[in-house]
């Protein structure tokens, strides 16, 4: 079956009276079942002083519920040979669990459990902090992270945009059990929730199932929305960083449109042209980063002339206006000013000419046989249901592909030029304190 | 699902040229095709005053083919909806496409092209320089880089084929010319010893005769031989790297181990998942994170290669708490070698490995790892099928005598990289 051009399998939706959404692609071939609940908490929801508290409950919410104690919803799943995880973003937190077709009950039932009981007692709080800490830290050991990190700082003075979703480390260090549970209790209810189920089962089954486990639930969950907005940047703001590392590294990003923002199109092709992603239709994983798109114009002018050892860009679809990035790590020798300027021409052809005819029309190609095998498997089927219902609709994702394939090259150059304005610009500079090349 | 459709049986066969050849049909409902070509063309083939060789061709390989350059290759792929990727190992090196399975033959002519005729256009030469000088930065400076290549330095001695991890110096990068870029391509990249394993929804007979002619022109030169001294494996050692300004201390405790073919590779496995390599269920797992709530992970892999092996369990931690983990990893590894693992917690251990092969079935790709590792280790065709099989077979004294051997925690070495004395 096809949704305006990208293929995939039959869905069905409904809402509980509780407000839980549910959305089931029932693949009959499939020998596993991926349960997805996403919930529309992330960092967005945090304020100074909890911030990491949507990636705190993440981990919470595998510690401990009424009829699971420490360690059970692990075993439960491992054992059957399924597999359980968890992410945290900006807008979301999805939690999402992949076994055997014929165990489908094990997550239907550790989900329902822990969407409004999770215990997170004072204990585990006490324990999972260094945990937390730790994950930090580990990602702390990459200036690729330090990088980004600073840059939204320095772009938000406001929306929480402003904090990564792990969360401050003086938070981290700070935050009470009493503060998460009253986080959790707010926000993580059904209101706020999305199941989706994807994978080999007997949808009207399935439905009884959900009905039977999920309708119980008391409705709850806070409006999600965020109030503060970002005032516009007057004038371009500047950091510089310095640290363990190899090379220098040179992070700029420009305020950039939400989702649903009828600039988001032209804006998503601007960053296929600049730096080769075709996020969400691009072919292979579908989602992360690809290591490197020779023929996008970043690599051709800064990797192929030796200015750069990676160059890419970066435009993720959020909720709210985010950041459109483009990083840069420069070759052993280079100096960031000579990047910096090889970007700022690269920008500024984009704005005056606009893409070639043929880089266009490769770009269209691009996404639509992206698209052709976004859906295979259970579990990314399930992922990519849940991510545009989450952010969206199911359906957006049918509109956001043929919105980009009607982008015209005049809609692409006027989007280059309103969107790479200096004044409205963040840029951050990182300095290897070692590694310097002899 | 049995028979010729099922993902878990893999066919064999082999071309005039030496090149074998590994079929396996999709799992049910995939529209994609994968396709990999795995030569004896690892960095254990590096000759001693090129290190780094290896993974340059390696690199270059999928950089542009026959008439088409770096840039016309990407177009053509974004084209298609499909992937090229690599990937170097000490043994082997392996070039993988992607894409729609009704592109299969325009993707498999791709891949012939990129194994059989690459370019070495002397700009892609510079940029792949360019790019390994920052990855052998990053070995230097980056503790998770650092830690994995102090590692094996210390568990193989000079020359040993295993010691190195492929990115050589900035000496060695600096000796390798243009020539020894053909030439490591020449002999390595052949049909002797060589394995071409497709992934496919159907149409097997047409896919073998896509591949038997498109790689026709392969070498049938003489595969290389990868050169093991006589020296002995170095003692247990200790090591510590100071990299200030960092948040998090890697450890590594590890050693070396058996290969893939020793008889108690599956016993070994076993223990291996039991002690680190079972994520959530695992010893380290529950010890480290779960009680002790010290380090974000902690793991353990056992990585049985062709002709040996190594272990490693793993852990990331700050650095006021990497002195309370290594006891704990140490104090692990006793006791995998101190007792038989408890039969209740061996069978949940074992059916959890059982039971997660239908999720490596989801798509294409993921089947495809599988038949990749079956054929380059030459198990026999329904060596999946019968794999649970063989697991449950396994009694614990069996795990705990291969423990013994092959994850020897009285002879591992220790490595600490990091901000060991605070940050």
């Amino acid at each position: 079956m096809s949704v305006a051009g990208v293929p995939r399998p039959p869905v069905t939706r409904f809402t509980l009276p509780n407000g839980l959404g549910v959305v089931l692609a029932p693949i009959p071939a499939s020998p596993t079942a991926s349960v997805w609940v996403w919930y529309r908490v992330g960092s967005k929801n945090e304020r100074p002083g909890i911030t990491g508290a949507s990636h705190w409950v993440e981990h919470m919410l595998f510690e401990g519920s009424p009829r699971y104690a420490k360690g059970e919803m692990d075993r439960a799943v491992v054992s059957v040979g399924g597999e359980l995880n968890a992410f945290t973003d900006t807008d979301f937190t999805a939690y999402l669990t992949t076994v055997p077709r014929e165990h489908l009950d094990v997550p239907l039932d550790i989900e329902s459990d822990r969407m409004t009981r999770a215990l997170i007692s004072d204990e585990e709080v006490a324990r999972e902090r260094t945990v937390i800490h730790s994950e930090r830290e580990g990602a702390e050991n990459w200036p690729e992270f330090r990088v980004e990190e600073e840059l939204y700082q320095l772009a938000f003075r406001v929306h929480p945009y402003r904090w990564d979703a792990l969360g401050r480390r003086e938070d981290i260090e700070r935050m009470s059990a009493a503060e998460l549970r009253e986080y959790y209790r707010r926000f993580y209810g059904t209101r706020n929730a999305i199941l989706v189920v994807a994978g080999g089962f007997e949808p009207s089954r399935t439905a009884v199932r959900i009905r039977e486990r999920f309708s119980a639930l008391p409705a709850g969950g806070d409006d999600v929305k965020v109030g503060e907005v970002e005032p516009p940047a007057r004038g371009e703001r500047r950091s510089e960083l310095t640290g363990p590392g190899t090379t220098p590294h040179l992070e700029m990003g420009w305020r950039a449109p939400a989702l649903d923002d009828p600039a988001t199109p032209a804006t998503m092709i601007v960053d296929a042209i600049l730096g080769g992603e075709t996020r969400p239709f691009a072919a292979g994983s579908g989602w992360g980063r690809a290591a490197e798109h020779p023929s996008a114009r970043l690599y051709r002018a800064l990797v192929d002339s030796g200015l750069a050892v990676r160059a890419t860009s970066d435009w993720r679809p959020r909720v709210y206006p985010g950041l459109f990035t483009i990083h840069a790590q420069a070759a052993a020798g280079v100096r960031l000013d000579r990047l910096e300027r090889a970007i700022d021409a690269v920008l500024e052809r984009l704005g005056r000419s606009g893409p070639t005819v043929s880089e266009l029309n490769d770009v269209r190609a691009k996404i639509r046989r992206g698209a052709l095998l976004a859906y295979e498997g259970a579990s990314r089927t399930a992922f990519r249901l849940g991510y545009f219902s989450v952010v969206r609709s199911p359906e957006y994702e049918g509109r956001l592909f043929r919105a980009l394939l009607r982008v015209k090259a005049n809609e692409v150059r006027e989007r280059a030029r309103s969107l790479f304005v200096d004044e409205a610009r963040a840029v951050v500079r990182f300095e290897p304190l070692d590694g310097r090349p002899e | 699902m049995t028979g010729a459709r099922d993902p878990l049986q893999v066919k064999y066969s082999e071309a005039t040229n030496g090149l074998r050849i590994a079929r396996q049909t999709s799992p049910p409902g995939a529209a994609s095709i994968s396709a990999t070509y795995v030569g004896p063309a690892g960095w254990g083939f590096d000759p001693p005053s090129r290190g780094g060789l290896a993974r340059l061709v390696n690199q270059l390989v999928t950089s542009a083919a026959g008439r088409h350059d770096r840039i016309a290759l990407a177009r053509l792929l974004d084209r298609a909806g499909a992937t090229l990727t690599r990937q170097c190992a000490p043994e082997s090196a392996e070039v993988t496409i992607w894409g729609p399975a009704d592109e299969g033959e325009l993707l498999l002519r791709l891949l012939a092209d990129v194994v059989l005729r690459p370019r070495f256009d002397a700009e892609d030469v510079a940029r792949v320089r360019r790019q390994a000088l920052e990855r052998q930065l990053r070995e230097l400076t980056q503790p998770a880089a650092r830690a994995d290549r102090e590692l094996m330095e210390s568990l193989f001695p000079v020359g040993h084929p295993y010691r190195s991890t492929g990115t050589g110096d900035r000496r060695s990068l600096a000796r390798i010319r243009p020539e020894d870029l053909t030439a490591f391509h020449r002999g390595h990249y052949v049909g002797s010893e060589g394995l071409l394993v497709v992934t496919a929804p159907a149409g097997h007979r047409e896919i073998e005769r896509i591949v038997r002619r498109e790689f026709s022109e392969i070498s049938d030169a003489s595969p290389p031989v990868l050169d093991f001294p006589h020296a002995s494996l170095p003692r247990a050692a200790e090591h510590r790297v100071e990299l200030r300004g960092h948040s998090q201390v890697e450890i590594r405790l590890g050693g070396s181990s058996i290969p893939r073919s020793a008889p108690e590779y599956p016993a070994a496995f076993l223990a291996n998942e039991v002690l680190g390599g079972r994520p959530l269920l695992s010893r380290l797992f529950q010890r480290v994170r779960e009680r002790g709530g010290l380090a974000y992970h902690a793991t353990s892999e056992l990585e049985a290669m062709r002709f040996g092996g190594y272990w490693a369990a793993q852990a990331g931690t700050g650095p006021d708490r990497w002195s309370k983990v290594v006891p704990m990893l140490r104090s692990e590894l006793r006791r995998l070698d101190s007792a038989e693992v408890p039969g209740r917690e061996l069978d949940a251990i074992r059916e959890s490995a059982i039971g997660e092969i239908p999720l490596s079935l989801e798509s294409t790709a993921e089947a495809h790892e599988l038949a990749i590792e079956l054929a380059y280790h030459r198990l026999p065709e329904d060596y999946l099928i019968r794999w649970p099989a063989r697991l449950r077979e396994v009694p614990p004294g069996e795990v705990r005598e291969a423990a013994a051997v092959a994850l020897d925690g009285a002879r591992a070495s220790l490595i600490l990289v990091g901000p060991l004395n605070g940050r």
